[in-house]
């Protein structure tokens, strides 16, 4: 009797279902990710929709699949609620993720630290770009990002909750994020100059002030999203947000809840 | 720990960059931010390592307007301080040679 063995091919996993990719690109970062759970599939497809793209070499993600390296050492690995980010130098992979939300914090994690090799960090801040720049207004919750955001009747709102700032052919860009805050609308997928961050405080009185760099970088600190704790990576960290703080215009900037504050900023 | 017969290092584990007149240091296993000022800045750059708590108060005392009994009261207390927020490490001793 002749034998006979049925191989699986990579792309289908025990069940059979066949594997769904969505390609992204998020401040000219691109992913790839191939994951077989049909809902949540749908779910990303529909909340990354402004960022879908396809490019070459993407950083790839497998989800709940299998794994190529379980023993590659993690470069990076993060969990949350359940949920788990690995990187090793073979493949990157989320496992244990049941929602979009849960997909949408790694995706989070996992940009954060990319970008720490590509001059670029993330930040808790609403970026409106008006006249062709990018005003970045960061600050802690309750602040006041989504207010600004809400008030920005003449700009365009790159994102209310995530702000993502590259350095890139000699400038600062700041990227609109699909990272949603309050404004409960996904981001712009487009970028702008930077013209400058404004650390945010409600008040009275609409007031701009200018910023030492090392007061910016204290305003900043706090905001930065970035989840390693190795040390080599906060070194990047630190450097890349030393180099931001000294060449973007930081000021402080007091508002009070109204469209207003726009004529004290600079031009 | 008594901080004249001790040689400091700064902690390997730590990122810090000067910026302006001050020294940010990020402690990433705790998430935390420490900041130095001028002077604390200026003892920052000479922890090395190999200079004691009066080769450092000396340096301290020729590079800014302090006396030297203030600069060496000043820098015991800014060791012990880094100290115990783990921002320096005691150098470990070799070949049972004391200093």
């Amino acid at each position: 009797m002749e034998s006979r063995s049925i191989l699986n091919a990579p792309d289908a996993n025990s069940r059979g279902a066949r594997k769904q990719q969505l390609e992204l690109s998020i401040g000219c970062v691109p992913f790839r990710l191939q994951m077989s759970d049909r809902q949540l599939f749908r779910a990303a497809a529909s909340r990354y929709a402004a960022f879908a793209a396809a490019a070459a070499r993407p950083i790839h993600i497998t989800l709940d699949g299998y794994s190529k390296s379980e023993s590659q050492p993690a470069e990076f690995r993060y969990e949350f609620e359940g949920a788990a980010l690995r990187a090793s130098s073979q493949e990157t992979r989320f496992d244990g993720v049941r929602n979009e939300y849960a997909l949408d914090s790694l995706l989070r994690v996992l940009l954060s630290w990319k970008l720490a090799t590509r001059h670029g960090f993330l930040l808790h801040a609403a970026t409106v770009v008006r006249a062709g720049k990018a005003y970045v207004f960061t600050g802690r919750s309750g602040a006041g990002k989504s207010t600004v955001a809400s008030l920005a009747p003449m700009g365009t709102v790159l994102t209310d909750e995530i702000s993502l700032l590259r350095f890139e052919n000699r400038e600062w860009r700041a990227y609109g994020t699909p990272f949603w805050g309050e404004f409960r609308a996904a981001g712009a997928n487009t970028s702008a100059p930077v013209r400058g961050l404004f650390r945010l405080v409600q008040a009275a009185e609409n007031r701009v002030t200018p910023l030492r760099p090392v007061e910016m970088l204290r305003a900043l600190l706090p905001n930065v999203l970035f989840f390693s704790a190795e040390t080599e990576a906060n070194r990047r960290l630190l450097k890349i947000l030393s180099d931001a703080v000294d060449s973007i215009s930081g000021y402080g900037l007091a508002f009070r809840k109204d469209a207003a504050f726009w004529e004290v900023l600079p031009k | 720990m008594n901080t004249t017969s001790v040689l400091w290092q700064k902690n390997p584990a730590l990122a810090w960059r000067e910026i302006d007149d001050a020294t940010v240091i990020i402690s990433p296993s705790e998430s935390v931010m420490h900041e130095l000022n001028d002077t604390g800045s200026f003892l920052w750059k000479n922890i090395d390592g190999h200079k004691s708590a009066e080769e450092l108060a000396a340096l301290l005392a020729e590079n800014y307007e302090v006396t030297p009994d203030t600069a060496l009261t000043d820098t015991q207390s800014l060791l012990e301080e880094m100290s115990s927020r783990k921002l320096l490490v005691p150098v470990p001793a070799t070949g049972g040679e004391l200093r």
